[in-house]
């Protein structure tokens, strides 16, 4: 008893320090597209490294990214085609987001794919896929 | 131990000063508290209405987009009134956010919002001016920006409320530090003043231990050099003394009516220069050793001149002098015969006035001069008046000195019994001093009653 309450510590630890370092979305799955701020609609970015500098830049700085953003409407649905977890980081997330790449299957966009942050994908229920 | 007194009363008095600093200080700390305290929560309440004016803008801002929004899709006129309601009560209201936090002196929220400000107005004119214009114009590149814009005032808005929790949080830190800084320090001050309270009590306790032997050995030594007179035969015998040092009883002035045998007796005054506590010591040696020599030799010249001689070997101080009367009465004859060494405060009190008694020699402690004796017979009703130089060199207001006329004119009116008039140089002496007496100062009166004894 006095070596199993350590051991169990170890691999409860153990099991879930992957889990914090994994992205909330993987490969292959459906996703439902829209943004908690004040805008709805969401920014797809044509790289990650785009995504995650218009969360570091000024607004001036990100009015010159503009170009290489597209803006789909609130509810359109994508593929998960990649994730890379904790990438996009800003003084206003409390830790680092996703960015996750997504194939978007709806709306004007569908075909088109891009980089999205990870807080403004959602996972569809298996009833809507 | 000298200046004992003098310690204790600067002790207390410094004790009694910190006592009222202390006391001033705990309670200006008091008030400083809750002046502190009131400040605090009077600050913490203007922020969190800016927090709750700060959501109310929010809200207004989202009401201005979703207006619009509105507007674009249905091209309903109504939503454009809302729209410019919303707009109106957002620029009250930041207005009214700007001058709370301005007043709060948060500079740097202020800078934030004013960007948040400026961020709606330029999403007005990029974004909402051209869809009011023309509602079809709702371009991919307007929702574009409308977005960036959105996206932007969230993160400005999010970046103000983490200013304003800061500073609530800063302002209650503020506060407990400074309660803590001023408790400590009230704290080490009481605790201070408790342990000098402690140590003043105790250098006080043992004050009071070495006074109280003091004053015994004080007691002891004003006892043997307290002047004295007896009753003699046929005659009343009054005296007083006052010493110009008015907490002791002793000074530099000394008399004595000692009886050298059943009908004789030795009446001793002296003035010694100087006066207190030390000048007291040298009038005990005066009272002793003339009551020693008198009782070998009854001439008073004799007794001066044999004093002068021993007070000259023994004081050795060339600028110690005495001036001295020394009489020797016989009561059965009322005879007396007297020598003065320098001592003109001598009067004689009779039918015809009052007169003043001849010096018969220079003051003692100076030179040696033979000194003579003078012989007086006195009648029934004479009063023989002795006193010290404090009678005469007394000053009245005016500074002018009472001299040997004013004391005879004085002596002259006084009341008849020997003790009376005694008491009544004293009570004079003081009135015309003014209550302050600068000279020690002695009276020996001595009546002769009227009785036929006295002339046996």
């Amino acid at each position: 008893m006095r070596k199993a309450v350590p051991m169990l510590l170890v691999l409860w630890i153990a099991a879930a320090l992957p889990a914090l370092a994994d992205c909330r979305v993987h490969r292959g799955d459906r996703v439902v597209l829209y943004s908690t701020t004040d805008d709805p609609s969401v920014f797809i970015w044509d790289s990650r490294a785009r995504l995650r500098a218009y969360y570091a830049a000024s607004f001036d700085e990100a009015q010159a990214m503009l170009p290489h953003a597209l803006v789909v409407d609130p509810g359109t649905h994508a593929d998960v085609i990649s994730c890379v977890p904790g990438y996009v980081e800003s003084p206003l997330f409390s830790q680092p987001d996703d960015a996750v790449g997504v194939a978007i299957t709806s709306g004007p966009q569908r075909g088109v794919i891009r980089w999205v942050l990870g807080s403004d994908v959602r996972t569809m229920p298996p009833a809507h896929r | 131990m000298k200046n004992a007194p003098l310690t204790r009363v600067t002790g207390t008095l410094l004790m009694t000063a910190f006592l009222v600093v202390t006391l001033a200080f705990a309670v200006q700390g008091t008030f400083e508290t809750r002046a502190q305290i009131a400040s605090t929560f009077s600050h913490q309440a203007q922020i969190q209405q800016a927090q709750i004016e700060l959501e109310e803008l929010l809200r207004l801002q989202i009401d201005e987009e979703n207006s619009l929004r509105g507007y674009s899709l249905t091209r309903d006129p109504f939503y454009i009134a809302q729209y410019r309601q919303a707009a109106a009560g957002y620029d009250a209201t930041q207005a009214s956010i700007t001058k709370m936090l301005s007043d709060l002196q948060l500079s740097d929220v202020v800078k934030l919002l004013d960007s948040y400000g400026k961020l709606q107005t330029q999403w007005r004119a990029e974004v909402a001016a051209p869809i009011l214009r023309n509602p079809r114009n709702r371009l991919v590149e307007l929702d574009k920006r409308n977005k960036l814009f959105s996206d932007y005032e969230t993160r400005t808005v999010a970046a103000i409320r983490m200013a304003l929790a800061g500073e609530g949080s800063a302002l209650l830190e503020s506060l407990q530090s400074q309660l803590d800084r001023s408790s400590y320090l009230r704290a080490f001050w009481v605790l201070g003043f408790g342990v000098l309270a402690i140590l003043f009590n105790a250098y006080g306790s043992r004050l009071n231990r070495e006074l109280e032997q003091e004053r015994t050995i004080t007691e002891i030594l004003q006892q043997a050099f307290r002047s004295e007179s007896v009753p003699l035969p046929h005659c009343e015998v009054g005296s007083a003394y006052v010493s110009a040092t008015n907490h002791l009883a002793v000074g530099g002035d000394v008399f004595d009516v000692y009886r050298l045998s059943s009908t004789q007796a030795l009446i001793l005054i002296a003035d010694v220069s100087g006066k207190g506590v030390d000048a007291a010591v040298l009038t005990a040696f005066i009272k002793f050793m003339i009551r020693a020599i008198a009782l070998r030799q009854r001439d008073p010249a004799a007794i001066l001149s044999e004093f002068n001689l021993a007070f000259s070997r023994a004081v050795g101080n060339p600028y110690l002098f005495v001036s001295m009367f020394v009489g020797v009465l016989d009561t059965s004859t009322l005879r007396l015969k007297y020598g003065s060494a320098g001592h003109d405060c001598a009067y004689l009190r009779d039918r015809g006035g009052v007169r003043q008694l001849a010096v018969t020699g220079p003051v003692l402690g100076v030179m040696e001069e033979p000194f003579s004796t003078e012989t007086i017979d006195l009648e029934p009703g004479d009063t023989l008046v002795l006193a010290t130089d404090g009678l005469t060199e007394v000053r009245n207001r005016a500074g002018k000195q009472l001299l040997g006329r004013g004391a005879m004119e004085l002596i002259a009116r006084l009341g008849p019994h020997a003790q009376q008039l005694a008491d009544e140089v004293i009570e004079h002496v003081r009135e015309l001093g003014g209550n302050r007496l600068r000279d020690d100062l002695a009276v020996v009166a001595i009546r002769v009653l009227d009785t036929e004894r006295g002339r046996a």
